[in-house]
């Protein structure tokens, strides 16, 4: 019943206008990617997503992954769509184009991934995940791995995995049991089990290469004893396709609450044949350079929903007849108004709305700084670049998937009834969007990493590189009076979080339970106020074209920004409040009594 | 008798030190050595030393012109120079022989009552007098410096049987106000009470670490600030002093130590250390040590040397869990912890401490004297009976016993009991006949540490407290994290002005901390820079502001007594007393440009109105303003006070002080002394010379960029400094009020703390302890 359409034109509007002062184009080996190239690589995504991935999003849930006799069997209609999403060239957008991919830019990639997330997240779990193996090859590997892998990862005909948790062990990955022994021509017999493996077994792919952490013989005790190895399902032949079966068996896959279509798989490793991929001991180093990607992934996931979930709501309440306007019929040829004439329907939608365009500004944002992380050819930028990311990763993170599953929810109650209802697809979202908030780092382990790492990183380095920027683009617009409705409450909110900052960072040097008692909050008026600037320059771009062509998209960004700042950044207030009372009533609470 | 005149004999690193740091108290000293075979200069050793003193760093003399009040000469042709000596000070080489027959020439010429001492640290007092007369018997004593004698707090005054008791007295009073030192009277014992303790503690720190498979890294990780020690922890320390000196002691402690000596049993060197003085492996002044240096292309890698194969590798960073346990659980739970480090910890401090206490009364009449030479000759932080304490008495004992050690009788002296305890709000200490003393302080040494511990204060916050020092004089002390200046010192700085009248008459702002302040909480700063919070900045500079101007216009005389470093906002608040007494280590200076920023708190404004006051100056408007700009665009540090005159950080008629512990009573003097008939300065008006002398400057410092000699940032810092000093858009025919030139400094400071290039030196500073050239 509901139906997807990518946001072509909004991605539009963030990637050419938002990001206009980014020159992604100039970046090197980016020249290719002019706006037309873009918005083609866009409308192509999206036509794919909507007609290949969208349509198997339901059926895919209600079916999900079979495991029979020892291998994993993916939904009805899985596998065609995964060939024609590889044939397409999708699997290997950002790879290296020496091993066959086509090296776009993350803000290019990070739309379509989107576009991915909304119409199918389970399905997008697989090449994500091939794309996670590819990048801790690509950095950490040697020249002999990269040859062997990299090509048929990027061209699809294989697949990766992360094995990184085992029964025991999720979040403190110090205590993995996993070993690794070394054999007699250099390569390493690794045995152990891991859980929760997404793509750990599955029938789409001729070969999946799964990226283990395990311990070495007399490796270190906790985190600094923990190495990379690479481990095929099957072990190339001479020729360098699959060849023999390694050995590494799936035992069983989870049943979940949602991304049912995804296999999550528990995988057995008996004396499988590992190659060791980067420095011994230093695993987790290696794991940490694609920390940032993989958590900008997931929180893309959380705005994938989001989207889905808001079109099916809007259009849903444009269509569905309830009621009258209370201040008299709005439709009066109709049988009654649609329920969009509601106020409470109207604050749902606008919520999802503004929530939504919000999160896609700020991973076009985050999305474009990691591509000049990357590439620009000034060290300073560059890293300046790396600075940013790594403060607002958490954010993102954590705020989107948070988001995600709010929006999600929001559209259940759009929907009413019929939002409950599984075959309206609706429910699916809430269920789906559920394990971006725990996975890759949960959420309270992101609002930790925001406050207790990236705040102090270097007197507070990072917090340079988000609080100046908007710092200047307030002063700057102090005195627009047509900008004030957006500056001033911008402004406020922007005050709150400069005090909640240092009275944390204070705190927390003295007592680290104070900061982290407080943590969740923090992030959220962090991303509050990212968002509210990101609102209020879209506003700033908009307002010049709410009389022209395509008025009516102009005006609509204007009017959700307002919205965002009557209705949505007030929480800052009711946050920093909670901030600023600190972690006493939490701490003091009498374990026993819990 | 008073000493007027001194002479040293022997200028080798030790002869030449003492004479020059005679020459910082302002006492003329002649300095004798012998002639050189075939030497053209006759007294070319003399004259050599000297001229290598006005070289080296840190340096000898206080200030460069007190090397004029040393004569050098030779001990063959000046010996008649000793003749209106007061003190003569022999420092040569360690061979009686040779000391004897110097004594007897030297006895020929002195004059009658001329006190003369021995810097030997080896040779037993009597033998060295063994022969001699009476009357130089009784003008005979040891006064035994650590190197570096300006910088070393430790001096152990030994005196013979038949030393009279005058002459020591002289002596005693003359090293501790004139040259500073914390005299402590020994007995006539090899090694005194440093060495001995401190020889033995290295010996078994090291045989220690040898037998139990423990790495450099790890003991000194373990010995170093876990048990108050220098961060140089053990072997780290042999490598400053020279791992050549060890058997060269070791020998002489040999040869004199009693057979039954504890000593005895790490009285070997070990063959590693054998092989690398051999090799010339000598520390950081021959080819590396238990560390050193490697260069490897463009970086610097450091090494350590492996003990057991006594390869170099590349150095760990090591914190031991041992190490890590003592932060939360203290001294026990660094000697009790369950791992190799912990055993290690344990061997050393449980030899050490129980060396050290089976020593009292042998080499020294009491245990204030143990505690004192270690602190003051060794910098621990503790002392060896201080330490005992923290373990507690009675705990130590048993766990010696259980380890099948002997409990030294002065340990089960103290029972149940402690060394030292507080009683009636003052320090007493154990003596040997088991009964508590009170600690006495000689007279004009005030301690804000026994005041503390006797009273609460007046007023209280996080960074700051007032304190009642007596007679109507207040003490404000910093004690924020290294004394930073944050916004609760200035908050206290505004309370003191409002609590002082009407209840006390005068003001001393001092503390006992190593560095008395360095200036502004930098990381804080930062921090509100990097998070764009540049209000509550200005906010910040302004509270510093109003609370400094305060206190120089309170109604009641202030005296800033600083010891140590006072840079920044710390040497900024003494701008703004009325009167400074200074020990005399203390290092002033406004380094502000070296994080990119200018003084802030007023620095500028006081800078002007001294260089303006300054009676040496040059007239027309000029001068004074380029002698400001000199001394801050330079970041320019007084290296002692008396070169603090020199840059007008210090008044002319600014104390000075040798001795710290004597900083507070001079301090509280002077101010006490001010507040008769006291008026607080007036308001000032200064006339500045505006945008030409701003474009002067500028020009000046364009020119030092072209050479290469400043840098971009630089420029930026220096461009807003003058436009602060020339006093902004004025001429010299108008008259600016202090605080306009205040607004200055807070626009200037503010212009420059959003600068990138601040920003970027503020973090360097920070990371790496040094200034970023950008």
């Amino acid at each position: 019943m509901l139906g997807y359409k990518a946001p072509v034109e909004d991605l539009r509007f963030v990637l050419t206008k938002l990001l206009a002062d980014q020159d992604l184009n100039s970046l090197p080996g980016y020249s290719e990617f002019s706006p037309d190239l873009v918005e083609a690589i866009l409308d192509e995504a999206g036509k794919l997503c909507a007609t290949v991935l969208f349509p198997l999003n339901r059926s895919g849930d209600e079916e999900g992954c079979r495991y029979e006799n020892g291998v994993v069997r993916t939904p009805k209609g899985f596998k065609q769509a995964y060939d024609e999403f590889a044939q397409g060239g999708w699997t290997g957008l950002t790879a290296d184009p020496e091993f066959g991919g086509q090296d776009a830019p993350n803000t290019v990639a990070n739309a379509v991934q989107e576009m991915i997330c909304s119409s199918n997240l389970s399905f997008g779990m697989y090449p994500g995940l091939t794309m996670g193996a590819y990048h801790a090859i690509h950095a950490h590997g040697t020249e002999e791995q990269k040859r062997n892998f990299l090509p048929k990862l990027v061209d699809g005909s294989w697949s990766g995995t992360m094995c990184l948790t085992e029964p025991h062990c999720g979040t403190d990955l110090g205590l993995i049991r996993t070993r690794a022994v070394k054999n007699g021509d250099g390569s390493y017999n690794i045995t152990g089990t891991k859980i929760f493996i997404s793509a750990g077994d599955h029938d789409l792919t001729d070969n999946i290469v799964h990226l283990v952490l395990a311990r070495m013989t007399d490796a270190p005790e906790g985190i600094k004893g923990i190495s990379m190895f690479l481990v095929p399902k099957f072990l190339p032949n001479d020729a360098g396709e699959a060849g023999p079966r390694n050995g590494v068996m799936c035992s069983g896959i989870e049943h979940k609450m949602g991304i049912k279509a995804s296999a999550t798989c528990v995988l057995n490793f008996d004396e499988a044949t590992g190659y060791l991929v980067g420095q011994p001991n230093k695993g987790m180093r290696a794991m940490f350079t694609m920390m940032n990607a993989a958590r900008l992934a997931v929180g893309i996931q959380g705005l994938g929903i989001a989207e889905s979930a808001y079109q099916g709501a809007s259009s849903f309440a444009r269509e569905r007849l309830q009621g009258r306007a209370l201040k008299g019929p709005k439709y009066p040829d109709q049988a009654a108004d649609p329920i969009l004439v509601h106020p409470d329907v109207r604050h749902m939608l606008l919520t999802m709305r503004a929530y939504t365009e919000g999160a896609r500004a700020l991973v076009a944002w985050v999305s474009a700084k990691l591509d000049v992380s990357k590439r620009h050819p000034d060290q300073q930028t560059a890293s300046d670049a790396d600075d940013f990311v790594s403060l607002l990763t958490p954010v993102v993170k954590a705020m989107l998937t948070d988001l995600g599953t709010d929006v999600a929810n929001l559209g259940v109650q759009v929907l009413g009834g019929h939002g409950y209802i599984r075959e309206n697809g609706m429910e699916q979202y809430v269920r789906d969007a559920r394990i971006c908030q725990i996975y890759e780092g949960t959420n309270g382990v992101q609002a930790l990493d925001l406050i207790g790492r990236k705040l102090p990183a270097h007197m507070g380095r990072y917090l340079k590189q988000f609080f100046h920027p908007v710092s200047r683009y307030i002063e700057e617009h102090a005195d627009d009076e047509a900008l004030a409705p957006f500056i001033q409450p911008l402004s406020k909110a922007f005050g709150r979080l400069q005090r909640a900052t240092g009275v944390v960072a204070q705190r927390g040097l003295k007592d680290p339970n104070q900061a982290a008692a407080v943590a969740s909050d923090y992030l959220r008026l962090f991303g509050l106020v990212a968002f509210a600037y990101l609102w209020a320059r879209m506003a700033e771009i908009s307002l010049p074209h709410i009389e022209g062509e395509n008025k009516r998209f102009y005006r609509a960004k204007v009017d959700t920004a307002q919205f965002f700042m009557d209705r949505l950044l007030p929480q800052s207030g009711a946050l920093f409040s909670s901030i600023m009372a600190g972690g006493d009533s939490t701490m003091d609470f009498d374990d026993e009594a819990f | 008798m008073a000493i007027k005149k001194v002479a040293v004999l022997g200028a080798g690193v030790m002869g030449s030190g003492i004479a020059a740091h005679v020459s910082n108290a302002g006492i003329p000293v002649t300095l004798l050595d012998i002639v050189p075979e075939g030497a053209d200069d006759r007294n070319t050793v003399a004259a050599g030393a000297v001229a290598r003193m006005l070289k080296t760093e840190p340096a000898a003399f206080m200030h460069r012109r007190n090397a004029s009040l040393v004569s050098v000469g030779n001990l063959e042709d000046d010996l008649d120079k000793l003749a209106d000596a007061d003190w003569i000070i022999e420092a040569v080489v360690e061979r009686l022989d040779i000391k004897r027959d110097l004594y007897k020439k030297v006895d020929a010429v002195r004059k009658s009552g001329a006190v003369v001492s021995s810097n030997t640290s080896t040779i037993p007092m009597a033998r060295l007098t063994d022969g001699m007369a009476e009357s130089f018997r009784r003008d005979f004593l040891i006064t035994h410096f650590f190197n570096p004698p300006r910088y070393m707090r430790l001096l152990e005054l030994v005196t013979g049987p038949e030393t009279d008791a005058k002459a020591a007295q002289t002596i005693r009073d003359f090293c501790d106000r004139m040259l500073g030192k914390g005299v402590v009277d020994c007995k006539d014992t090899p090694g005194f009470i440093g060495n001995r303790i401190g020889i033995y503690w290295l010996q078994v720190a090291v045989a220690e670490a040898m037998a139990l498979g423990v790495s450099v890294e790890e003991a000194d990780a373990v010995v170093g600030r876990p048990m108050g020690i220098p961060r140089t922890g053990v072997f780290g320390l042999l490598d400053l002093v020279g791992i050549d000196l060890m058997p060269h002691i070791l020998k002489s402690l040999d040869e004199t130590l009693s057979p039954k000596d504890a000593f005895r049993e790490y009285a070997g060197t070990p063959p590693l250390i054998e092989k690398m003085i051999a090799e010339g492996y000598t520390g950081r002044k021959g080819k590396g040590g238990f560390y050193r240096l490697k260069r490897d292309g463009g970086k610097r890698i450091k090494e350590a040397l492996d003990l057991k194969s006594g390869e170099y590798r590349e150095a760990q960073k090591v914190t031991p869990a041992s190490v890590e346990a003592s932060k939360e659980g203290g001294l026990r739970a660094l000697v009790t912890h369950d791992d190799n480090t912990g055993r290690y910890a344990w061997r050393v401090l449980a030899k050490t401490l129980q060396y050290a206490a089976s020593l009292v009364p042998e080499i020294a009449d009491d245990i204030v004297a143990v505690d004192d030479a270690m602190k003051l000759g060794y910098n621990w932080k503790h002392g060896p009976f201080e330490l005992i304490d923290r373990l507690g008495a009675a705990w130590f004992a048993d766990r010696l016993k259980a380890d099948g050690m002997d409990v030294p009788a002065l340990i089960q002296v103290a029972g149940d009991g402690s060394f030292y305890r507080v009683a009636d709000g003052r320090i007493e200490f154990l003596t040997v006949e088991g009964k508590y003393r009170a600690l006495e302080r000689p007279p004009g040494v005030l301690m804000l540490s026994d005041i503390k511990l006797g009273s609460e204060p007046v007023a209280k916050n996080g960074s700051a407290s007032l304190w009642d020092i007596g007679d109507g004089a207040v003490c404000l002390e910093f004690h924020s994290k290294m004394n930073a200046l944050d916004p609760d010192v200035m908050a206290m700085i505004k309370e003191t002005v409002d609590i002082v009248p009407g209840r006390y008459k005068a003001l001393v702002i001092h503390n006992e901390a190593s560095n008395f302040s360095v200036g502004a909480n930098i990381g804080l700063a930062l921090y509100a820079a990097n998070m764009a919070a540049w209000g509550e900045i200005e906010n910040m500079v302004q509270l510093g502001q109003e609370a400094y101007r305060a206190l120089k216009h309170a109604p009641f005389p202030v005296v800033g007594a600083p010891s140590g470093m006072a840079l920044g906002g710390g040497c900024e608040v003494l701008l703004h007393c009325d009167a400074v007494e200074a020990h005399a280590e203390t290092y002033m200076g406004l380094v502000e440009v070296g994080v990119g920023l200018i003084p802030g708190w007023g620095g500028c404004k006081e800078m002007l109105a001294r260089a303006d006051a300054d009676p040496k100056r040059r007239g027309g408007p000029m001068p004074p303003v380029i002698k400001a700009f000199e001394t801050i665009s330079m970041a320019t540090v007084a290296k002692s006070a008396f070169e603090a005159k020199d840059h007008l950080y210090l008044r002319p008629d600014d104390g000075v002080v040798m001795n710290r512990d004597r900083v507070l009573a001079a301090a509280k003097e002077r101010a006490l002394s001010l507040a008769e008939d006291y008026t607080p300065p007036e308001v000032g008006e200064l006339s500045l010379p505006g945008p030409t002398a701003e474009a002067a400057m500028k020009m000046a410092v364009d020119g030092f960029r072209k050479l290469g000699k400043a840098t971009p940032h630089d420029e930026v810092v220096a461009g807003a400094l003058a436009g602060v000093l020339s006093g902004g858009d004025t001429d010299f025919t108008e008259s600016l009020s202090e605080d306009a030139i205040l607004e200055l400094e807070r626009s200037a400071f503010m212009s420059l703390i959003r600068h990138p290039g601040t920003i970027a030196r503020m973090e360097h500073m920070l990371e790496t302890g040094k200034p970023l050239r950008n």
